[in-house]
């Protein structure tokens, strides 16, 4: 029914618009981007392969753990780094070059581990494909699917729209995400009214790694896991963010699938309207492109776009066409 | 078989050579974001620039000046091309001279223009979309060259004319130590240039955008002006240590240029060493390159007590560095001095100059007038 290039950048476009709320949930409290946060995602890939291959298990009984995990890493970023240098007034290009310092000391340590899985177990630690752990579906109820769905497709389906579901009922139904909204607004004033900024900031970056493991382990479950995928993807989740707004989680969502989408269906659609080319290889390009024409000519992205202007702009250009087609005419 | 005392000759020289380079680099990226505060994450970009101009220019060049046989592919045949050139320039040390001066000045204008066309989308914008920017470009520039076959033959990458073939003879064997010679002298030509611009006018207006925007706007400052400018000479230079590093390699491949090794690395010597302080980033390069050098010399002795590659503590230490050195000694190992102004003898003449008569325009002074 689907074929097969849809539903790869489908899941593709899910663990993107994964990624890039992660990051925006960070950068939203601290407003420090995370160039750490591909690595950060990466330890949920190594979850994946470790369950995969060694403990010979299902890998999705392991997305709590993955959860975990990338909280874990990216809360050891904030408390034992960026808070630090927060406390001593650092500027923002220290902060971010901060995260590129652990980004670095977390990939050594991914290599390390890495390494420790091939030669202790004997199996294929880099350039590994797991999309045979993945469980297939071949009939929806009455209907026969063929070929056969990954089964990663439904769960990150899935878990996009619980994402969206708990992230918009956590931040406007619950008494934390009130404090979380009031922190980003104006912390000086969240703090003065009560609100502890402190542990709003601790928990948005526990929630921004968490978020990056799985969207890590959905990544292990359908590309080729490597070491270096993490920083493979960082300029694609910061295109999806900054899309989205850069400080917009819904945003983000978005962004990730406008993105994801582009950068697969679209590098393909355009290779097949010029056959002779080779335009597949450029496909990297896709994200680049999307943060220069975004910040281009609308730096606060899709979500900070103004409605009425665009539609006013759109109905001069409309009657600007019409008027050269008629001219044409005559 | 190498002697011990040879082994030394050779480390010492492939030190010297890849530190000028590095120091190249450091001192732009010091006039960056030492000087300016710009967060130029995106430094792979202009090298990588440097570097395909090293391998398009002055074999391009050649092939057309030099005798080969025109039936040849650049790219199919480049081995055959490149021993034809090589050939040629063996006897003709001022074609070879010409060429790599050429190739500088080229791969400096063209990093220039890089630097201005990446930050161009960002450059008025905060600091995070601008670092965001570069860095996304760097790796466009790094994809379009590995793909893009004209620039560099691609996948399989492309040798480049061996401008130092005229060393034969007894020369040949002191070839490695002019080219670390050579390249010594660029990088002192380099960190002298950082260090007159920073003390230039135009360097405390950049100090000024650095430690207060708005200040330095409401003086009439051209902040995003100033940006530009910082950033295109700051990609001019590093163009020029990429060529150096290609005429070195005497071969150009995309996938050298790695964001760790070019971009994150040379941050590393500039925090470590001292932001703001050219003597202090350039022991910052050496010490970083001499000490990864001798992880990689040393390295058989570790290999067999650690179950895993042992040039992963090499990135680690990078890391490790790089935050303890934010965290505990944010201003480096040589800080930054006060910036340096004119003598009171020089300042009073100036202005006995300017008050009592009118100062001809093509006087000495004209370098104490504010450029900016």
């Amino acid at each position: 029914m689907l074929p097969p290039l849809v539903v790869d950048s489908i899941i593709y476009s899910s663990a993107i618009a994964l990624l890039g709320t992660g990051l925006t949930l960070a950068y939203m409290t601290t407003k420090v981007p995370n160039f750490a946060h591909g690595t950060v995602a990466m330890t949920g890939l190594y979850l994946c392969l470790t369950s995969v291959r060694v403990w010979h298990s299902n890998p999705y009984f392991f997305l709590p753990v993955a959860f975990l995990v990338g909280g874990l890493s990216g809360l050891c970023l904030y408390l034992l780094v960026l808070k630090p240098l927060i406390g001593r007034g650092a500027s923002l290009v220290v902060l971010m070059i901060a995260t590129i310092g652990f980004d670095l000391f977390l990939f050594s340590l991914l290599n390390i581990y890495a390494d420790y899985l091939s030669n202790a177990f004997g199996i294929t630690s880099r350039s590994f494909f797991l999309r045979d752990a993945d469980f297939r579906i071949s009939q929806a109820g009455i209907f026969v699917v063929t070929p056969p769905l990954p089964g990663i497709l439904i769960v990150s389906l899935i878990s996009i729209v619980l994402l969206t579901g708990f992230l918009h009922l956590g931040l406007t139904r619950t008494k934390f995400g009130v404090a979380m909204r009031a922190t980003v607004e104006n912390p000086a004033l969240a703090g003065v009214v009560g609100v502890n900024v402190n542990l709003v900031y601790t928990i948005s970056w526990f929630l921004s790694g968490g978020l990056a493991g799985i969207a890590g382990m959905f990544v292990g479950l359908f590309l080729a896991g490597n070491t270096d995928l993490g920083n493979r993807l960082i300029p694609v989740i910061f295109a999806a963010s900054i899309v989205g707004g850069l400080g917009n989680v819904y945003g983000a969502l978005l962004g990730g699938f406008t993105v994801g989408l582009s950068e697969i269906l679209g590098t393909f659609q355009l290779q097949s309207l010029f056959p002779g080319s080779n335009l597949l290889v450029y496909q990297p390009l896709v994200p680049i492109a999307f943060i220069v024409i975004t910040l281009l000519l609308a730096p606060s992205g899709l979500t900070g776009v103004d409605r009425k202007l665009l539609l006013i702009r759109l109905r001069a250009v409309f009657s600007w066409l019409r008027s050269i087609v008629h001219g044409h005419g005559r | 078989m190498v002697t011990g005392a040879e082994q030394l000759t050779i480390f010492t020289v492939d030190l010297l050579t890849l530190f000028a380079i590095y120091a190249i680099i450091v001192a732009s990226l010091n006039l960056e974001f030492g000087y300016t505060g710009l967060p130029n994450f995106g430094k792979m970009l202009a090298i990588a620039g440097g570097a395909f101009i090293a391998g398009f220019v002055p074999g391009r060049i050649a092939f057309v000046l030099v005798k080969v046989d025109p039936g040849l592919e650049y790219c199919a045949n480049n081995s055959r091309v490149m021993a034809a050139i090589s050939g040629s320039l063996m006897v003709d040390p001022f074609l070879a001279i010409g060429l790599f001066l050429l190739t500088l000045v080229i791969a400096a204008l063209a990093g220039g223009l890089l630097g201005f066309l990446a930050s161009y989308p960002a450059i008025r914008l905060r600091a995070d979309y601008l670092a965001i920017t570069l860095l996304g470009m760097a790796e466009a520039l790094r994809v379009i060259g590995y793909n893009y076959v004209p620039i560099s033959c691609g996948t399989i990458g492309v040798g480049v004319a061996d401008v130092f073939a005229w060393l034969t003879g007894p020369l040949s064997a002191y070839r490695s130590a002019v080219i670390a010679f050579v390249f010594l002298g660029i990088a002192a030509l380099a960190i002298l240039y950082s260090e007159l611009l920073a003390r230039s006018p135009l360097g405390r207006a950049m100090r000024a955008v650095r430690d207060n925007e708005t200040a330095a706007n409401s003086l009439g400052k051209d902040v995003v002006r100033m940006r530009m400018k910082v950033l295109v000479i700051g990609s001019g230079l590093a163009a020029i240590a990429g060529a150096l590093f290609s005429f070195y390699t005497v071969s150009v491949f995309a996938l050298t240029y790695d964001r760790v090794n070019w971009t994150f690395i040379p941050w590393v010597m500039v925090i470590l060493g001292g932001a703001a302080n050219n003597i202090g980033v350039t022991v910052g390069a050496f010490v970083f390159v001499a000490v990864r050098k001798l992880i990689v010399q040393f390295k058989h002795l570790l290999t067999p007590y650690v179950p895993f590659d042992v040039v992963w503590f090499d990135t680690m230490l990078v890391g490790v560095a790089l935050m303890l050195f934010l965290l505990y000694r944010p201003q480096g190992l040589i800080p930054e001095k006060s910036t340096f102004t004119l003598s009171v003898d020089r300042l009073r003449g100036i202005i006995i100059r300017k008050t009592r008569q009118p100062v001809p325009r093509s006087a000495p002074a004209s370098q104490d007038r504010e450029a900016e």
